[in-house]
């Protein structure tokens, strides 16, 4: 790995698309009211059948997150609960809109908030790679930033040595010249192929034993694997984890969303090794669910969820969380879990400590910032 | 630009000689790039230096076509360029008298699945699941690339985004095909509020947004919440979360049969009275009383439909659709008037925007779409041929690299319609990689329609006038004198051969293929 961002962590930015649930993620099975509101849907008390996998005698994982927690044990991992940025919208689109521009209400900037950290950074770009989204597009998250690049497969991403010896990249080079529509895209796009065709990242092999498994976030999670073992000087990634609507038959659904999280995060973390020193993944989304089930197993939209820090940076082994309680008069609109540790919080602290400091006035606005206390 | 004295483009056709082989070259990237020796500004154009424009503005008929169709086809530019454009758009909108040749029984033999109902596909699901998607999205592709009521398919495409509704889930594959039909197929070009009402009542959608389940024990508010967000007043229109609440106990009981029901055909809509919330409800201010059982949704919908939120917000995604991300907000009141005024009438609709200054005084304001491109590819590059005489799996696969597969996106709010969406740096480059379908004649596997080379040259025998007939052709625009030097210096270099040099037959054919795909992966092309 080519040592090119000062010694400040690689992130990877995860965003769990349609509202992942947190209570059923990591379950407070400590909370009798947890069962009572959610009597068919519920994580199991630890040493049922099927139970949580207990944390700290309150909070339990969910089974098919087992695979993280030895990344827990091991102190790498910190779950941070009743999170989420309170911007009171319970659609989906103006909630991860919102959450990507890092605001609470419609004013504010339009640019997302890790793109205007990232603009912080006026050192002229010598590489295409240094931010990117591994989609088809770049997300929100990512606008502010000079030229973030959208990659959806590394290995395919290019051409065939007979198209650049027929001199089609250059003459592309010339039709998309500035003020072309669309020739910083181009000309990124074609920096990008040559960079690629160089570095050959597609042709490196996972580490440790790992195994990625053939799931949308496992493929993701390879190539972010190999991107950042390559000689280019990646910075930042986003991913899309998507799935995570659970309107009916929540248990069902979720253990197959859980189980494609965990299978791809714990196969990175092997790959990474020691490179994880250096590395701060942050999962989050755009709201929780609701407390109660509903009528078809599953949960509409709510407010507070679940947020994943996991690296060598952080102070994991533990859940973050003034827990809000569950009873009614608990609530959100007395049926969503409170958001009581404000996901902004969470993210100040990760620009501050792990990715060379930031101004917060700038990516956060208003923001009173304090330390949450999950990273180093 | 380095010069070379050899003829690289023959490699291309040297490594082009299977179906595989084809998709391994616009798939991959390997080896040393010339990129590092790529300088602008030099030789014939004398651009060094000066500043450059941006693209000449396309003609207001061409700019019609590009906005009202899958991309423009030369017999219709000559259409618009005879008639006049409000002459062909009215045209478009009649749509049903526009006779469209045997395109439709083509379909219906080819993509049969894409015709039958619920029940009939119930019998042979799940085994028939990738059947059914084969036909579905080949059926649209064939539509959107073949049919004259172009303006008819760019609507059907509109509000299939509109009211999106994913063919993979659970039964899915067995209620879309029958969705597409009676609900946007027949309304595309209708009422609005019909429209609205029958994608109420289809089971497809009730089964996509979880309506089926909704019942007053436990109201699922999944449908009540896109219904508003999604379908009519927009995110901003001014409901609540209480109306959120209240339309979902309006539409509790709104279900479908399932397989095994003995009461009726698997896929077919089901009021069930017994999960019916029969109280009175309050939705936007207005009362719905007790016991309206089925009506109160239907009340609902009436309401929704005519609310000038409504109204606002089609307007604005028309807007957006035909003529830029941001459109002006004297052109979408002007829209959202004619919607109003004429009780949701989608033509009417259509008519003022078209009239409006901002769709008739502008061009080159917006990327097109993975959808136009492709199918813009064949109607430029082919506009002769006969059907593909493949299963239609060859488009399938080039729509799986754009990314905009029909009936593929997950979320309700259907296909992103911001070019800042599709104008990625990924985004621009698998074009790119598409743009080698030019070389689809020679390519055993892709040869499955027909590019004529030799009508679209006309006698062309010099890299000048190869450029010219290509350009004039293909591309069916003005381009500036900058880029025309670029292409010329690029060839001169690339071929060794003075630019008024008579070419062999052999070159040219190696040529013709490599000329297009670049003019098909430049702006002019993309641009509407």
């Amino acid at each position: 790995m080519a040592i090119t961002n000062n010694g400040q962590d690689i992130l990877i930015c995860i965003f769990q698309r349609g509202a992942a649930d947190g209570l059923n993620a990591v379950a407070p099975h400590g909370d009798a009211e947890y069962y009572i509101k959610r009597p068919n849907i519920a994580v199991p008390l630890p040493g049922d059948t099927n139970g949580a996998i207990d944390l700290d005698g309150f909070y339990g994982l969910h089974p098919a997150l087992a695979p993280l927690k030895p990344i827990y044990d091991a102190g790498e991992m910190a779950l941070i609960h009743a999170t989420g940025m309170p911007h009171g919208s319970r659609s989906h689109f103006s909630a991860q809109g919102l959450i990507e521009r890092g605001v609470t209400s419609k004013t504010g900037p339009n640019t997302g908030w890790l793109g205007r950290h990232l603009s912080l950074n006026t050192t002229p770009q010598t590489s295409a790679f240094r931010v990117l989204s591994i989609s088809g597009n770049v997300p929100v998250t990512l606008t502010g930033a000079d030229d973030p690049l959208a990659i959806s497969d590394i290995s395919s991403f290019g051409f065939d040595q007979a198209i650049i010896d027929s001199g089609y990249p250059d003459i592309l080079n010339n039709l998309f010249r500035s003020p072309i529509p669309f020739s910083n895209t181009a000309q990124a796009a074609l920096s990008a192929v040559d960079e690629l065709s160089i570095a050959k990242p597609g042709s490196i092999n996972p580490d440790n034993g790992a195994i990625y498994p053939v799931t949308d976030l496992g493929r993701k999670m390879k190539q972010a694997g190999q991107l950042i073992k390559s000689t280019l000087p990646v910075e930042v990634i986003c991913i899309d984890s998507s799935g995570w609507d659970h309107h009916e038959n929540l248990p069902v659904y979720i253990q197959q969303s859980l189980s494609e999280l965990s299978g791809a995060i714990s196969a990175f973390h092997t790959d990474m090794g020691n490179k994880m020193q250096n590395i701060t993944i942050i999962i989050h989304t755009e709201f929780g669910r609701r407390v109660a089930q509903n009528a078809s197993q599953g949960a509409d939209h709510g407010t507070g969820s679940l947020a994943y820090a996991i690296g060598g940076g952080v102070n994991g082994g533990q859940v973050f969380s003034d827990w809000p309680g569950l009873r009614d008069q608990d609530l959100e609109m007395n049926e969503d879990l409170k958001i009581t540790t404000d996901l902004r919080m969470v993210l100040s602290e990760l620009l501050t400590k792990r990715l060379g400091g930031t101004d917060i006035n700038t990516v956060f606005p208003g923001l009173s910032y304090t330390p949450a206390g999950v990273f180093m | 630009m380095q010069k070379k004295s050899n003829n690289n483009i023959s490699n291309i056709l040297n490594s082009l000689h299977t179906r595989r082989e084809f998709l391994t070259l616009i798939g991959k990237g390997i080896g040393y790039s010339a990129l590092s020796t790529a300088l602008p500004g030099c030789g014939g154009g004398g651009n060094g230096g000066t500043p450059v424009a941006q693209i000449p503005a396309a003609s207001s008929e061409y700019t019609t076509l590009k906005r009202t169709s899958f991309g423009v086809h030369r017999d219709e530019l000559n259409a618009i360029n005879s008639i006049g454009i409000n002459a062909y758009l009215e045209q478009q909108l009649d749509y049903q008298n526009i006779n469209d040749g045997n395109l439709e029984s083509t379909i219906q033999a080819k993509f049969p699945l894409a015709f039958q109902t619920p029940s009939q596909l119930h019998a042979g699901f799940p085994d028939n699941t990738q059947a059914i998607y084969t036909d579905m999205i080949g059926a649209t592709q064939y539509r959107q690339i073949f049919s004259k009521r172009q303006l008819y398919e760019v609507m059907v495409e509109f509000w299939s985004d509109h009211f999106n509704i994913q063919l993979t889930n659970g039964l899915g594959p067995t209620l879309k095909p029958t969705d597409d039909i009676n609900v946007i197929r027949a309304n595309a070009l209708g009422n609005f509020r019909d429209l609205l009402h029958a994608s109420a009542n289809s089971p497809s959608m009730l089964f996509y947004l979880d309506n089926f389940f909704n019942q007053a024990a436990a109201p699922n508010e999944n449908y009540a919440r896109e219904l508003m967000e999604l379908h009519t007043l927009g995110v901003n229109g001014g409901y609540t979360e209480t109306d959120v609440k209240e339309v979902a106990r309006c539409f509790t009981g709104w279900s479908i049969r399932f397989p095994g029901d003995s009461n009726g055909n698997p896929g077919d809509f089901v009021f069930i009275p017994a999960i019916h919330d029969n109280n009175t409800k309050v939705v936007l201010q207005n009362n719905i009383a007790a016991n309206g059982g089925k009506t109160d949704g239907d009340q609902v919908l009436d309401i929704l439909a005519a609310h000038p939120s409504t109204a606002q917000f089609i307007a604005t995604k028309l807007c957006r659709r035909f003529i830029s991300d941001q459109p002006d907000q004297a052109s979408i009141n002007v829209v959202s008037t004619a919607f109003i005024n004429s009780n949701g009438d989608i033509k009417q609709t259509l008519r003022a925007l078209f009239a409006s200054n901002a769709f008739q005084n502008t061009s080159d304001l917006k990327l097109c779409r993975p959808s136009e491109y492709l199918a813009g590819t064949l109607r430029a590059l082919a506009p002769d041929t006969n059907y593909p005489t493949d299963d239609g799996v060859l488009f399938v696969g080039a729509q799986s690299i754009l990314g905009q597969i029909p009936f593929n996106w997950p979320t309700p709010d259907g296909y992103p319609d911001i070019q800042a969406y599709w104008g990625s740096t990924g985004g621009l480059l698998n074009r790119w990689r598409l743009s080698f379908l030019s070389y689809a004649n020679i390519i055993p596997g892709i040869n499955v329609f027909q590019i004529n080379y030799n009508l679209m040259l006309n006698n062309a025998n010099t890299l000048v006038t190869i450029l010219d007939a290509l350009t004039n052709k293909i591309l069916m625009r003005e381009i500036s004198s900058e880029d025309e030097s670029y292409l010329l210096e690029w060839l001169t270099n690339e071929t060794g051969l003075a630019d008024n040099a008579t070419l062999s037959p052999s070159v040219i054919d190696q040529l013709s293929p490599l000329i297009a795909a670049v003019l098909i992966s430049s702006a002019y092309f993309q641009l509407r």
